[in-house]
């Protein structure tokens, strides 16, 4: 009977409203490379996302990495000085690249 | 498991037509670079492949797709701004629809659940660059795993129910969608999707719930556009706005984002873009393993039953084939067809091993029109990474 009575409840009634109050969205503790640029990195390459972009393309080339810089100044408009364009790249190809150029 | 709860359809199908260029996709399939399953949850998630918290990027787990229905804590979710509100009070929640209508609406969530129709459809919500680790060279965008995927039932009112009531203007022929996601820098352009009237039907929705519960936060609570048969780029998350026009206006994530070559294989080399690009919209035919697993070890004569989804546009999937000899003969498996046609279409296999070492499945989708899945050797590359549908090969190793 009990049981009964739960099933009917359960469809009649959906499960609305399950958060109450703000959504916290958590923090990963990305294990970032510690290195020569990575001040420059994270001044430049954090304010609209996070570091897991970077990680999630793998190992790549440098002139993969200067195409991503490129693609961040050319269409989402990253305000990134050429000096430091250049700091980044190096960064990424140290860190994140295959030992190829290309 | 009743093998008389499996439909299984008839409709023959023919060679599909599909283009081959020298460069093809990676035959290891999905590189998955991360494909662990985080020890940190979101918010309404269970466990899940997280690429990025900022904005959150989460994956389904393969596991997921045994399943014709994926449930919401396991849902994948992908935003494309860092900044989500992060909290609305649905009592005050409304959508302004505006541009060339008779009249300028603004909906509550109440007048929404009570003022209309309540329709429901069950759809594949699939992102336009799913799999796109599994081309090769690497394409621009987010490397995803097999898992930017999932299928919902998903309840709300009809767009067209909701325009009809504002009422179009001679000349509308565009509807714009924005939602409440926002850039961190002021110049990064707006997430906002157009489509043409054209392209809508009846099953287009504006969705305030996913399988009986309210959307969760982070797949677009309170409300969301859902298209079914088209990739989910411009399913908007917390609509906000729907604006009617006469022209194309010309934004970013319409003009560069989720386009693909316009030739008919829609392929291109690295060094030889094609010089014209259309956007992805609707979804091709293509079906995932959910089990067994790459690199799982599985006994000797012990039965394995392979499960898996399959899906298109809503054309309708009529077979699944499964080989076991790295695509030498091919054998139908059975499918459960019960959500209807935009929705998943389950298929098992079941595969007693009788040799020891590694064996490979391979699962291949035909749909009613006769199109189905190529060879992942056979697929054709595009620089942004989308629509790769290569059949699915898990490899086991046999103990
Ligand atoms: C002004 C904002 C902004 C800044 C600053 C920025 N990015 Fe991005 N980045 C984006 C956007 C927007 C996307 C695409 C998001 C999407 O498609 O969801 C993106 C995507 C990416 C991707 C994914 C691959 C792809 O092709 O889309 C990588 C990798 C990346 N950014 C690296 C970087 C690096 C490295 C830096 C620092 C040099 C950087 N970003 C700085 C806005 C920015």
């Amino acid at each position: 009977m009990k049981k009964l009575l739960l099933i009917t409840i359960l469809l009649t009634g959906s499960l609305f409203a399950q958060v109450k109050g703000n959504i916290e969205v958590p923090y990963i503790p990305y294990k970032v490379k510690m290195g020569k640029g990575f001040t420059t990195v994270q001044a430049n390459c954090l304010t609209c996302h996070s570091f897991g972009y970077v990680l999630n393309m793998g190992k790549q080339p440098k002139s993969f990495w200067k195409g991503k810089i490129h693609k961040m100044v050319a269409d989402f408009k990253a305000p990134i000085t050429k000096k430091d364009q250049a700091i980044i790249a190096n960064y990424l190809t140290e860190y994140y690249g295959n030992g190829k150029l290309k | 498991m009743k093998r008389r709860d499996f439909l299984k359809t008839s409709i023959a199908a023919s060679a599909a037509i599909l283009g081959t260029t020298e460069l093809s996709a990676d035959v290891h399939q999905a590189r998955n670079y991360n494909n662990e399953i985080s020890e940190v949850n979101f918010p309404e998630k269970a466990r899940m492949i997280v690429h990025s918290d900022r904005p959150p990027l989460l994956e389904s787990p393969m596991s997921t797709f045994t399943r014709g229905i994926t449930e919401n804590d396991k849902f994948f979710v992908r935003w494309h701004l860092p900044d989500i509100p992060q909290h609305y009070d649905p009592d005050k929640y409304t959508i302004e629809i505006n541009g060339l209508v008779e009249k300028e609406l603004k909906i509550t969530l109440k007048e929404l659940k009570t003022g209309f129709e309540q329709v429901e459809v069950a759809a594949v919500q699939q992102c336009g660059g799913n799999s796109r680790s599994s081309f090769s060279p690497i394409t621009g965008g987010i490397q995803w795993g097999n898992g930017a995927m999932g299928c919902a039932k998903f309840k709300g009112v009809r767009l067209r129910d909701i325009l009809n009531r504002a009422g179009l203007k001679k000349g509308a022929s565009w509807v714009g969608f924005n939602g409440r996601e926002t850039a961190a820098y002021y110049k990064t352009p707006d997430f906002v999707r157009e489509l043409n009237m054209d392209e809508l039907d009846d099953h287009v929705i504006l969705a305030y719930e996913m399988n009986g519960e309210d959307l969760p936060y982070l797949n677009g609570y309170p409300i969301r556009l859902v298209i079914p048969g088209y990739y989910s780029d411009s399913w908007v998350k917390m609509l906000s706005h729907i604006t009617v026009t006469n022209k194309y206006k010309h934004l970013f994530f319409m003009d560069k984002g989720y386009r693909i070559a316009d030739n008919k294989c829609e392929c291109e080399t690295p060094d030889h873009l094609y010089k014209t690009t259309k956007p992805i919209t609707i979804m091709n035919v293509k079906s995932i393993i959910g089990f067994p697993e790459n690199g799982m070890k599985m006994y000797h004569n012990s039965e394995i039953v392979v499960r898996g989804v399959a899906w298109d546009d809503g054309a309708g999937i009529s077979k699944v084939m499964v080989s076991t000899d790295n695509g030498k003969t091919w054998d139908e498996a059975l499918l459960k067809q019960e959500n209807g046609r935009y929705a998943y279409t389950e298929f098992r296999y079941a595969f007693k091993p009788a040799k020891y070492g590694k064996l490979t499945f391979m699962a291949k989708a035909i749909n009613n029109l006769g199109a189905e899945q190529p060879l992942s050797k056979d697929i054709g590359w595009n620089r942004g990474g989308y629509k790769y549908n290569g059949i699915h090969e898990v490899t086991v190793e046999i103990i």
